[in-house]
């Protein structure tokens, strides 16, 4: 879960009253944000990923304004229009096959005020946190804000040669080749290929005058990608894959400034060979139209039109009424409002869910086990009533496991987190040869046997493996032998009145000679032998071991034929 | 577990007596010089030695008869010990030597007096230490040298050892025994008795054989009916036996499943290795969602999986991508940043959430109304720790009827926290990809406090709708491991994986 570290002071700045310690958690409590941990100022939250506006002071103001009833809908700081004369992007077709999309947003300050520090450092955090969600670690978008009145506009992005390139990176003070920086700098080390198109170019947001105002998607420069305090209108973009992503990434970061009463204006986009794109739709508030009925369907409730409307607004959104329900205006920072349903939601979950207000269903329905897994039961109680002793054992097995075994490989993991975990059994002896192992401090005889899943190759499988299900038993035992391991299987068999034909069959891991298959109806079923003595001393085992396995699903079919009416 | 009986009983000890027990036996009962030693009982009843001390220490075995041991130790003289005793100690003889030689000997005369070697050194040795001898040669008497005609030390032990004394000094005991004179020999006596047992045992006539085992050959003859049966020592070990018992948590899973089957549902269950379609796709995931990275799956080696029917991957694809399904006049919603990637829902990975055997439910468009659920295990990477493992046990719901909202859903939950016994409840909002709305179920554990139980929420239009279902779906979750954990008293996660068979079989070993 997406988690920050808040400032308290901030949050309250921007509420009429401050919140008293011990409220923060229950008025969380209704909402996607969860408190983490409070230590003074510092507040710790963890939100659900479709609510990283909360993860800003101004987000989290603007949702706790709502539910104190003290501000409603969205505020008004969007100022559409043409936007100021050279706001606009142009877009050179070399930024295309790494990160064509791009939109940007002016925004300026109220009267009076500026930009603070306190301001610079929560809107590059949260910059940061949308850069490692949304934005995918970059890969997907990335953000950069720029001190307007020390660019000069239009602003061009395209691919140049990383030779062209000199600046100052933000943070530094010694101005850098493209390639000095490719080399060295920490963030072109993380960020570089991103940011690089072929071998010899790179991206380059650079103003009329020359000023290089970043390297998407690595790093700002210094002169004319810092914004410092004092400064009033600052420039935003967001570079990436799609626009979709762009857009959500810069809508977020919106939230910072809309919640301090900062206006919002749009930039423009030109690309070759199409008509100027206004940005207007990177900030405005989108639209969607919420049917009563389905606020009905979802809630289970019939809530009047007004509470309805009620609760709209005090979620920060816009709800006008249409026929048969509402068009709801959604701000740039609510990309988790995708569709109607989405809307109902904030609905249903702007007043406390209550236990007391839950209904069973009215159906009535007949529970059961699914057949096989009733047979697969039965298997598991006749071994249990066989005396075997009972582990539960993972499906992953260790590569010692395998190897000892020393059969066909099973399928192994890509992205082992161990080696003891590292592939998955395709047979439940390789799950109990540790079992041995690790009982040897015991006294012998043991017996023990386990019903439980393996996985197989199986092209025919949709996922290349099928899971199958096994009875695998052991007997370890200074008179343990081969045949009262097929007398078990027999057993079991019969139990289920199915007539096998047992052959000699070579097994892996058993003494040659002593280790068979058994077949019904010429399908392979089970397999039983002697384990190999070379084996029972790598594990210490100071006894024989004769062990079988029943493919159950194998079986199955046989038994559900008998079942079937 | 032991015997009853004291002693060192004989776990092969026969149950009944042989013949010689019994004579051995009914000798000692018969016996009026109690205790008796073995030989004396071997001399009465004319056994040889080692078959009445076999028969005696089964005997004992079986309680019927009691020992008093007592260890003796007594010296005696070796054969050399005997001819010094004869012929005077080495040490008498040089001095007698020096004597016949006016006080003074050479090497060579010594030899002459026919004293050997060994005896010679030892001689010289002695006399030095007891200051009778002057350093150097030829060997002389010292002038201050005490009367050599008192007896010494050694010739007094030796005599005292010859006679059976048993005050005896015991320095130069162990001194002349470490010279090969005098043995010390220990002996151990035992003298037998019946027990209580022995005494009051009932013993057949004299000339009748008693029954053994009792065999078929026996009963069919009714041979039992005039042959008396031999007695069991019902006291003596016998073979150790286990017994097993269901293992706690799959036991504890039955249960709870019992409780699901309860309330309605059906179980359904689905592969363990998944697509990435089944597992994130068709619950409407976006493909480049964070959870998808390799780091939060197990994908697997040389394994090919393929993509589901092109049907149903076109109505998914559309949704993902925000277009109308494939005879729809309109998308459902907006979809996702990013085409769709045939290649990727194909790529088999191993399932991380139950969920997606929902959905393969889902699939095969069940009549509604229904309930289904699986209790099933997943996978992902994660450090194996206390409380942490990559092989997890999930159990997830899912209800589709006509008319079914956010309500009910929050009614089966408190179904759930009911049959688990736990009332109190409370909700909040919560997030996932394919429900809407999302909540979360907490439930108050009386171990475990206010706790984060049931993920639930209303299946997205995006889910349901190109899976062919046109009823609302609710569906919740448990993360059943913790509350099994908390129900057998178990603080460590990797205890459900259990293989310590003597555990297993529930003790009593």
């Amino acid at each position: 879960m997406p988690q920050s570290v808040l400032s308290i002071e901030r949050i309250t700045a921007l509420l009429p009253a401050p919140i008293p310690d011990r409220a923060w958690d229950d008025l969380l409590f209704a909402s996607k944000a969860e408190v983490v941990a409070r230590d003074g100022d510092a507040l710790t939250l963890s939100v659900t990923p479709d609510r990283l506006d909360l993860l800003s002071e101004g987000g989290l103001a603007l949702y706790l304004a709502g539910v104190l009833g003290v501000a409603h809908g969205i505020p008004r700081a969007v100022r559409p229009g043409p936007g100021s004369p050279g706001l606009v992007f142009e877009v050179d077709p070399s930024v295309a096959p790494v990160r064509p999309a791009i939109a940007g947003a002016l925004v300026r300050a109220p009267e009076g005020a500026s930009l603070d520090v306190g301001t610079i450092d929560e809107a590059v955090r949260f910059q940061e946190l949308i850069h490692a969600t949304v934005g995918r670690d970059r890969r997907a978008a990335s953000l950069g804000l720029y001190p307007w009145e020390r660019v000069t506009p239009p602003i061009r992005y395209a691919a140049e040669p990383i030779r062209a390139v000199r600046f100052v990176p933000l943070g530094g003070d010694e101005e850098l080749s493209g390639d000095a920086f490719f080399a060295a700098h920490p963030y072109a080390s993380r960020f570089g290929a991103l940011g690089r198109v072929g071998e010899d170019r790179c991206l380059v947001l650079r103003d009329r005058a020359g000023a290089i105002l970043s390297l998407p998607p690595i790093l700002n420069g210094r002169s004319a990608g810092e914004a410092r305090p004092g400064d009033r209108s600052i420039l935003i973009e967001s570079t990436g894959r799609d626009e979709r992503t762009v857009h959500e990434s810069l809508g977020l970061l919106l939230v910072v400034f809309a919640a301090r009463g900062w206006t919002i204006e749009p930039v423009g986009v030109e690309r070759v060979g199409s008509p100027r794109d206004p940005g207007e739709a990177a900030i405005a508030d989108r639209a969607i139209d919420l049917p009563s009925r389905l606020v009905r369907e979802i809630s289970g409730t019939s809530l009047p039109a007004p509470e309805i409307e009620q609760r709209l607004s005090r979620t920060r959104l816009a709800p006008r009424p249409i026929e048969g329900g509402w068009r709801v205006g959604i701000p740039p920072w609510r990309p988790d409002l995708m569709a109607p349903v989405d809307v109902a939601e904030d609905v249903v979950l702007a007043a406390a869910l209550r236990p007391e207000d839950g209904i069973i269903p009215s159906s009535r329905t007949r529970g059961r086990l699914l057949p096989e897994i009733r047979f697969r039961r039965s298997v598991a109680l006749d071994l249990l009533g066989l005396g075997f002793a009972a582990p539960h054992t993972p499906v992953l097995v260790s590569e010692e496991s395998v190897a000892r075994w020393g059969g066909a490989r099973p399928i192994r993991l890509r992205n082992p987190v161990s080696a003891e975990f590292a592939y998955l059994r395709d047979r439940l002896l390789l799950s109990h040869l540790p079992v041995l192992a690790h009982n040897t401090r015991h006294g012998y005889p043991q017996r023990f046997a386990e019903v439980g899943p393996v996985v197989a190759r199986d092209p025919a499988a949709e996922s290349g493996g099928a899971t199958r299900y096994h009875a695998g038993l052991a007997v370890a035992a200074e008179t343990a032998g081969f045949a009262e391991v097929a007398a078990l299987v027999d057993y079991l068999l019969r139990r289920h009145d199915v007539g096998s034909v047992r052959e000699p069959f070579e097994l892996a891991g058993m003494i040659a000679g002593r280790s068979a298959r058994c077949r019904v109806a010429g399908e392979p079923v089970a397999e039983m032998g002697e384990i190999h003595p070379a084996i029972l001393s790598s594990l210490g085992v100071p006894v024989p071991v004769a062990w079988a396995e029943v493919d159950l699903s194998a079986l199955w079919p046989f038994v559900r034929r008998r079942d079937a009416p | 577990m032991s015997g009853a009986s004291g002693g060192a009983p004989d776990p092969a000890a026969p149950a009944a007596l042989s013949a010689p027990e019994r004579a051995v036996l009914e000798s000692l009962r018969s016996a009026r010089d109690l205790p008796v030693e073995e030989e004396e009982l071997a001399g009465r009843l004319g056994l040889g030695l080692d078959v009445v001390r076999g028969s005696l220490q089964r005997l004992r075995s079986k309680h019927l008869a009691v020992v008093d041991e007592e260890s003796t130790t007594t010296r005696e003289l070796t054969a050399r010990g005997k001819a010094a005793l004869d012929r005077g100690l080495p040490e008498r003889r040089f001095l007698e030597a020096l004597r016949r030689h006016g006080g003074s000997l050479t090497p060579d005369e010594a030899i002459a007096e026919g004293i050997a070697d060994e005896e010679r050194s030892a001689a010289i040795g002695i006399l030095r230490r007891r200051g009778l001898l002057e350093d150097g040669l030829p060997f002389r008497i010292r002038s201050d040298a005490p009367e050599p005609g008192r007896q010494l030390p050694e010739e007094v032990v030796l005599e005292q050892v010859d006679s059976g004394e048993e005050a005896i000094d015991e320095a130069i005991a162990t001194v002349l025994e470490r010279r090969g004179l005098v043995r010390t020999l220990h002996r151990s006596v035992k003298r037998w008795s019946p027990s209580e047992e022995g005494r009051q045992l009932p013993l057949a006539a004299p000339g009748v054989s008693e029954l053994g085992a009792l065999t078929p050959t026996l009963l069919a003859a009714g041979e039992w009916k005039s042959r008396p049966f031999r007695a069991y020592d019902v006291r003596a070990p016998v073979p150790f036996v286990t017994g097993v018992r269901p293992n706690p948590y799959v036991a504890w899973l039955e249960e709870f499943e019992e409780l699901l089957i309860g309330l309605g549902f059906e179980q359904a269950e689905g592969p363990l290795l998944e697509t990435e379609f089944w597992n994130n796709d068709v619950l409407f995931m976006p493909q480049d969602h964070p959870a998808r990275t390799i780091h939060d799956a197990f994908s697997v080696e040389d394994v090919a999986g393929r993509a589901p029917a092109a049907d149903l991957l076109a109505r998914v694809a559309a949704v993902h991508e925000g277009r109308a399904m494939p005879g729809d006049p309109a998308p459902i919603g907006p979809g996702w940043p990013g085409r769709y990637d045939a290649g990727v829902a194909a790529r088999p990975i191993l399932r991380s959430q139950t969920t997606a055997v929902s959905a393969r439910c889902l699939a095969l468009r069940p009549t509604p109304p229904f309930r289904r659920f699986s209790l099933d295990r997943n996978f992902r990477p994660d450090s194996v720790d206390a409380i942490h493992h990559l092989e997890f046990t999930q159990c997830e719901g899912i209800i589709g009827e006509e008319g079914l909202s956010l309500r009910h859903l929050i009614g089966v939950f408190r179904e759930l926290a009911e049959g688990i016994g736990i009332r109190e409840l409370k909700i909040r909002p919560s997030y996932f990809p394919f429900t809407e709305p999302s909540v979360e179920g907490y439930v108050r554990h009386p171990k475990l406090g206010w706790t984060e139980i049931f993920p639930g929420g209303v299946l997205r239009p995006e889910v349901t709708r190109p899976l062919g279902v046109e009823v609302p779906v609710i569906a919740w979750g448990i993360g059943v491991m913790r509350l099994a954990m908390v129900a057998l008293g178990i603080n460590d996660i990797r205890e459900l994986f259990a293989d310590d068979l003597v555990a297993l079989r529930g003790g009593g070993s």
